[in-house]
């Protein structure tokens, strides 16, 4: 895959932010909780439904006309964490995000 | 960072909403002749959708009765689609011609599922109780597909199609479907009337199931769909599926066409109205649906090695024959 090309959502993917569970996750982030496991988001399309976590929706989110790069920058923006822990994270969510086909690259 | 287990949502995904339960048909497995006649006005139902939108579902589906003979149909759903619910509908496609599907296609309808029972047009007809019903049918699927709204077709499974899984294939290839939904065989409504004549014995369950996975493996360019638990018994449920069991009240919610609130379409139990409810609160806190989500096994599925992927199988299967949600599903035949 080319890192420099843009990723945008799939426009088919019916998805939402699930409310209670992402304010139960932000007071367990000001715990210093580990949240990895708690779903904060639902994606679905053609009947393939995906349950995502925190920093999940937080990368989700960020697929709107932007390179692998960007995101990555936008994330270390928000985030302390090694880059190319970081970097390998994205890259493994992103592709699986593509072969549901609920991203597409540009 | 994606998860091996669905959150408790906060809403359904989807609702089906038999908007009216008048229908032009006399199917002999019709689960809601018996139901209300009572209909919701036009400004409630839009309201009420609104709730539902807020709520943050993602698509209707709507059923009945036959909701083409809902006389605002396609305003309802034109005014649904802008609020941005994905808008689909299951019909038995009497009513659908060519300008019928364009003016669906406008009114924001993104599938629609059209009911056939045989591939053999005598017996369709015989058991929908309407005849040249088969051959409208098949029309409405090319009117649909030729208007661009992806099609469907459901047949419930019962004896009178249970062995002709590759000739219904044909018909779904030969019609460019994308789907075909082979749906179990309910005992609710004139299903629980006519079940002996209708429903098939565990042992003839588990060999449909067989063909019907050897199908759903072998051909191409059709996805057969498969909704029954029960099929964990043959491990043939997706390994990645977020939900174990059946997805009633786990993921959708049935609405009826005076507006109460029902777990699935064959479970009579009310538990809320959407509009006098909040329908956050009521998917949150029914003790029904919490009861559903948390079955308990009992008889043979105590100790059964599949359990935790079919959890008892189809609940209102369940209810329906045994008056218990917790009751194996009487279609298992596993020991």
């Amino acid at each position: 895959m080319d890192i420099t090309k843009k990723i945008r959502r799939n426009p088919d993917v019916m998805w939402r932010e699930e409310d209670e569970a992402l304010a139960g996750v932000q007071d367990s982030l000001d715990r210093g909780e580990v949240v990895e496991d708690v779903g904060t988001a639902v994606l679905f399309s053609g009947g393939t439904m995906l349950s995502i976590n925190y920093l999940g929706l937080e990368i989700w989110k960020l697929c709107e006309n932007r390179s692998l790069d960007e995101v990555v920058q936008e994330l270390l923006s928000q985030f302390e964490v090694d880059e190319s822990v970081l970097r390998e994270d994205v890259q493994a969510f992103l592709d699986e995000l593509s072969q549901k086909g609920f991203i597409l690259y540009e | 960072m994606s998860n091996e287990t669905l959150p408790q949502l906060q809403a359904p995904l989807t609702i089906n909403w038999a908007i009216n339960n008048s229908c032009n048909f006399a199917c002999s497995h019709c689960y809601s002749r018996e139901d209300t006649h009572e209909e919701l006005p036009r400004d409630v139902l839009y309201s009420s959708l609104e709730k539902v939108a807020k709520a943050g579902v993602f698509s209707i589906n709507f059923g009945g009765g036959e909701p083409l003979l809902h006389p605002h149909l396609l305003e309802i759903a034109a005014f649904a689609s802008g609020l941005g619910l994905r808008v689909s509908m299951n019909s038995n496609g009497w009513l659908i011609d060519q300008a019928k599907a364009a003016e669906l296609k406008q009114a924001g309808f993104t599938k629609v599922g059209i009911s056939i029972d045989s591939h053999r047009a005598e017996v369709h007809d015989s058991f929908r109780g309407v005849k040249g019903s088969h051959a409208r049918a098949l029309a409405a699927l090319d009117h649909l597909r030729e208007a661009g709204i992806t099609t469907s077709i459901s047949t419930v499974i019962c004896r009178i199609n249970s062995t002709t899984i590759d000739e219904l294939v044909a018909v779904a290839l030969d019609k460019r479907v994308g789907q075909l939904n082979f749906h179990n065989f309910k005992c609710s409504g004139l299903g629980m009337a006519n079940k002996d004549d209708l429903d098939l014995t565990p042992a003839e369950w588990k060999d449909f199931y067989r063909a019907a996975i050897a199908a759903k493996h072998t051909v191409k360019d059709l996805d057969i769909s498969l909704d029954d638990p029960i099929i964990a018994l043959l491990d043939a449920r997706d390994a990645g599926t977020l939900v174990k069991g059946s997805v009633c009240g786990k993921l959708s919610l049935n609405i009826k066409a005076n507006g109460d609130m029902t777990p699935c379409g064959f479970i009579p139990i009310v538990i809320g109205n959407i509009v006098r409810d909040d329908l956050r609160q009521v998917w949150k806190d029914s003790a029904v649906l919490e009861k559903m989500r948390n079955k308990q096994p009992t008889g043979k599925c105590s100790g059964c090695s599949k359990y935790d992927d079919c959890l008892g199988g189809c609940t209102a299967r369940a209810l329906a024959l045994t008056g218990d949600m917790n009751s194996p599903d009487p279609h298992c035949w596993g020991n």
